[in-house]
């Protein structure tokens, strides 16, 4: 594929330039461009067949060798919680793959089961349950494992978090937070009815065979310590166990690791014909994110300039009516502005990395299962 | 146990919220405030629930 | 599982079990890119099923072989995009504790 500029506004005129036979400038931007008109874009699909431009002496085609050269990656932002950045020179169905796999697979720690030994709060226990399911916790789930339904609960596979609180008669009422859920190392310490009268050792939920704190560095707690969980009134109690497990999003939404993943095509504004006075005035005022700016030419000449074509939402204001002939809304097809905020279990970086390793998971299976 | 002599069973007044233990035979009233309608307990026995 | 006939390598239908629109679309990518794919396309037969079919013609090359260098591209591909992410957000960190020290330093 060959390379884009991103911010020069004759990109279709240079980027063929590596190619021993050019294609014309429309077909041009017709594959590296989405038009987005008044009425609704065009050119969306683009080319992807690799012989698309045979019969021209053009090749569509991407090598691994061609990809790699071309790909970029810029970060603009990276914070504790979330990430943005640019994904240059891929196509659509890669970047929505890692976004897909983001929101639905990439796995992460939950609350799956609850055992209620007291609830006499007003909140039904089903309705409490769900609530803790969609706690976000703060364990990796990279040090756990998925349990089946016939493995026992061991300290490799399950958290067990304590939740026992209530709230004395005669007091005000209280809010449960998420912060006064406690973490069971050890393991459960609900005793299972059935085993409670043979003698020895009193049979739990969990057979851990060592703490978790010898598995662990940090101790593991919520993400979020001000999530409300209940209320409780005078005389009210909640007493229960939650054990956590690992999962994916494609089973329970609880268990995604990003709060969002998304991503939009770098969008490119081009003034085709010289907009002045009055009228750029009027333009930049259209906009409702500030896309265009005034130059001034000197001898109090006016000109209309695309001044911040990334805060372009294409609401297409700027090419409806009046103007609008003058101007083109065009998206960048192979850039990609990516944007993951996690829940918090992993960084933004490392959930990437994730998505992209469960990609390379898939391709794997597949090969060895046509070998 | 003997089922003739069945175990009192606690309630709870649906008014002042006060304990009262009842056997068969005994007016339904609660002992502290004379409130008529009272409420059977939570059972303690764990209950287990899918996170959903 | 490959279905496809016994004199003609060049023609094959994929149908792979446990897989939606994340593999297969980005698998179609990857097959329309390559020369000696003629036609590539997949479905997904029905959304309760979570199966999907990738039906792969080629010019002449046998269809399997074909599909798992496809594959096989799609896995350096991902290797690298890692690779260069990696790249970027180390880069990116650095730059910016550079920058907080500048900013300590006034």
């Amino acid at each position: 594929m060959p390379k884009k500029g991103t911010k020069s506004k004759k990109v279709v005129d240079d980027v063929a330039n590596e190619q021993e036979n050019k294609l014309p400038d429309y077909l041009e931007l017709q594959r590296t461009r989405v038009v987005c008109n008044a009425d609704a874009p065009i050119h969306t699909l683009g080319f992807q067949y690799s012989g698309a431009f045979a019969a021209m002496g053009v090749d569509n085609s991407v090598s691994v060798e061609k990809f790699c050269k071309n790909f970029k990656v810029e970060i603009n932002r990276l914070t504790e919680d979330d990430i943005e950045f640019d994904m240059i020179g891929v196509d659509a169905s890669i970047a929505n793959a890692f976004r897909r796999i983001l929101i639905a697979e990439v796995p992460t720690m939950a609350i799956e089961k609850v055992f209620m030994a007291d609830n006499t709060s007003v909140i039904a226990d089903e309705v409490l349950s769900h609530r803790l399911g969609l706690i976000p916790l703060d364990a990796d789930p990279r040090l756990f494992d998925y349990i089946s339904e016939n493995d026992v609960p061991n300290e490799r596979n399950t958290i067990v978090y304590k939740l026992h609180v209530s709230c004395p008669k005669g007091s005000q009422r209280i809010t449960v937070k998420s912060s006064e859920l406690e973490w069971l190392p050890e393991g459960s310490q609900l005793s299972m009815a059935s085993s409670a009268q043979s003698g020895d050792k009193q049979k739990t939920f969990t057979s851990f065979s060592k703490s978790q704190k010898q598995i662990l560095e940090k101790p593991l707690g919520v993400k979020f310590k001000d999530i409300t969980i209940a209320r409780l009134g005078p005389g009210q109690a909640i007493e229960l166990e939650a054990h956590a497990v690992k999962g994916v999003g494609k089973v329970h939404a609880k268990w995604s690791p990003v709060a969002t993943a998304w991503y939009r095509m770098l969008p490119e504004v081009v003034i085709l014909e010289e907009i002045k006075g009055d009228n750029a005035e009027k333009l930049v005022k259209k906009c409702p994110v500030n896309v265009f700016d005034i130059e001034d030419l000197g001898n109090g000449e006016k000109r209309a300039v695309v001044a911040k074509p990334r805060a372009c939402t294409l609401c297409r204001q700027c090419v409806m009516k009046d103007d609008g002939q003058k101007i083109e809304l065009r998206r960048v097809r192979d850039h990609f502005i990516f944007t993951i905020e996690s829940t918090g279990a992993l960084p933004p970086e490392v959930l990437f990395t994730e998505a992209v390793k469960i990609l390379e998971e898939k391709c794997e299976k597949v090969i060895s299962e046509l070998s | 146990m003997d089922p003739q002599q069945p175990e009192p069973v606690s309630y709870l007044c649906g008014d002042c919220g006060a304990e009262n233990t009842l056997k068969p035979g005994d007016v339904i009233q609660c002992r502290e405030c004379g409130y008529r309608i009272l409420y059977k307990k939570r059972t303690r026995r764990i209950v287990q629930y899918e996170a959903r | 599982m490959e279905h496809g006939s016994l004199t003609d390598l060049s023609a094959s239908t994929f149908s792979i079990m446990e897989e939606d629109h994340t593999l297969a679309n980005s698998a179609r990518f990857v097959l329309n890119q390559d020369p000696r794919v003629a036609f590539c396309g997949y479905s997904i037969p029905h959304p309760a099923d979570r199966k999907v079919n990738i039906r792969v013609q080629t010019t002449g090359d046998p269809a399997k072989d074909v599909m798992k260098d496809a594959l096989q591209d799609l896995m350096v591909m991902c290797q690298h995009v890692r690779g260069t992410f990696d790249k970027a957000v180390a880069n990116h960190k650095s730059k910016k504790s550079a920058e907080e020290m500048d900013v300590d330093r006034k």
